[in-house]
């Protein structure tokens, strides 16, 4: 196994990163204080939350997710359309890199990034509404598992992508919307029986009801249920990527 | 492709010649694994391509004709950041990455991005980067398309010093001057078949004609075929 290859990749995506630190850092800093304001403070004391929580605790989980989620695509998704379309790509495929340890070297840097993002959104929490997570372990094993779920599905989009503007399709379309009524901003307990119904459709449900209990102890759904939702779907469109990439789909001619 | 039947000695210099479109490139992402083959097979000094990938992959380097570089990086890092894709740790490589920048006349530029670099700048960082993971074949896709006379002949001067401590360098070029010059073994390749496989001055002194001359023979008749 080649290792070195894997963790230099890892490496390259944390550089790009930084490099792009006004793109991928401080938007969903600045995003998560304007959400906590003006939903938080601002509305926050005449929206009732579960639990007798405040409303402004309940939503700094869900502003978490919604940036780990969009920061681990976003990653994936334009750094390897990016690599293929600059035909940067070549240095690893004519490198002794498997496909294998190019996808996990993409996936690792991405979940990096998110977790970094999580630990900075979750001290702008602190600093905000002062609430921290009780439960760390599963703070950092739902990040994990949903940013694995997103980067994979970004490495795939990544790799089918012909533009730059089939990046977006699946963020505009499917990822903001559904992140926004899966309960991010609305308790699940306040919605109409006829909209909850199509929420055991939505993954982000279970992703912001999961990471939601490591703050409050407390879920709509079963714990095991959404972590097991998660990790399904994370290891199918693992697995997706992984045959792409083995395959040599839009890589190899 | 079609039937190429290919073998370069350890140590050639081998110029691969073809037209626009016979199928140079294609053979080359063939050998370096960038090309999925659909039939045949690809030894690199023993190692089949396919089922010991690992192993054959080590021993190229590989110079494409356009600038592909990760524009992320600065010129230094593309080095180092290339052998380790290859798994050659950053410590272990430092070394060898400042000595090619300094060969190649590029170590004051080592923490720029490359998008400053002149044309053949870019060309001759195409060049150490093929080299950082000190391969024993070198592959060349039009290496001097596009740089001027000056750098042309520095890079020939290059190739060549290259070839004489050890290196085996397999050329692909439209420049039949410069095929001429540097290879000592030559194969032509017309609509994907190989018309030509031997040393070039044997073909040139059998042929009685230039370099020219003999591709176009080879190249352009519906039938050629060497005689």
């Amino acid at each position: 196994m080649n290792s070195v290859g894997m963790f230099t990749l890892m490496k390259r995506e944390m550089v790009r990163s930084l490099k792009i630190i006004n793109q991928v850092i401080w938007p969903p800093m600045i995003t998560t204080a304007l959400y906590v304001f003006v939903f938080g403070v601002a509305l926050g004391s005449r929206v009732h939350a579960p639990h007798g929580m405040s409303y402004s605790v309940f939503l700094i989980p869900g502003l978490i997710m919604l940036q780990v989620i969009d920061s681990s695509y976003g990653e994936c998704s334009s750094s390897v359309f990016q690599a293929r379309f600059m035909n940067w790509i070549q240095e690893m495929l004519i490198a002794p890199m498997s496909a294998y340890e190019i996808v996990f070297g993409y996936i690792l840097g991405s979940i990096t990034r998110a977790m970094l993002i999580a630990c900075l959104i979750m001290g702008l929490g602190f600093a905000l509404v002062h609430t921290l997570p009780r439960d760390w372990l599963l703070y950092f094993a739902v990040i994990v598992d949903v940013a694995l779920l997103f980067s994979a599905l970004g490495v795939i989009f990544g790799l089918m992508a012909e533009k730059f503007d089939h990046l977006a399709v699946l963020t505009t379309f499917a990822i903001t919307p559904l992140v926004f009524v899966g309960s991010a901003f609305t308790p699940a307990q306040f919605l109409p029986p006829s909209i909850l119904r199509f929420e055991y459709f939505n993954p982000m449900f279970y992703a912001i009801d999961a990471f939601r209990y490591s703050y409050t102890s407390a879920s709509y759904l079963p714990l095991w249920l959404s972590m097991a939702v998660i990790t399904g779907l994370a290891a199918l469109c693992l697995g997706i990527a992984l045959a792409m990439a083995v395959t040599g789909y839009k890589l190899r001619v | 492709m079609d039937g190429v039947s290919l073998q370069v000695k350890a140590g050639d210099f081998f110029g691969f010649l073809g037209p626009n479109g016979a199928g140079k490139t294609t053979t080359i992402n063939a050998i370096v694994g960038l090309a999925r083959l659909n039939g045949g097979s690809i030894r690199v000094f023993g190692y089949d391509n396919l089922t010991q990938w690992r192993d054959a992959r080590r021993f190229i380097g590989l110079a494409p004709q356009e600038y592909n570089f990760d524009r992320y990086l600065s010129i230094r890092d593309i080095l180092i950041y290339q052998a380790g894709y290859f798994g050659i740790r950053a410590r272990d490589v430092s070394e060898r990455a400042d000595m090619l920048l300094e060969r190649f006349g590029l170590a004051s530029k080592a923490k720029l991005d490359y998008l400053k670099l002149s044309g053949g700048q870019k060309r001759r960082l195409t060049l150490a980067r093929a080299l950082i993971n000190s391969p024993q074949l070198l592959i060349l896709d039009e290496p001097t398309a596009g740089v001027d006379v000056e750098l042309r002949l520095e890079l020939w001067e290059l190739l060549q010093q290259l070839n004489r401590e050890g290196m085996t360098i397999f050329l692909t070029t439209h420049y039949l001057e410069e095929a001429e010059r540097l290879c000592r073994d030559v194969g032509i390749i017309r609509a994907g078949k190989l018309v030509a496989q031997e040393p070039m001055q044997e073909l040139l002194t059998r042929k009685g004609k230039g370099l020219q001359e003999v591709f176009l023979e080879l190249t352009r008749s519906g039938t050629a075929e060497l005689s």
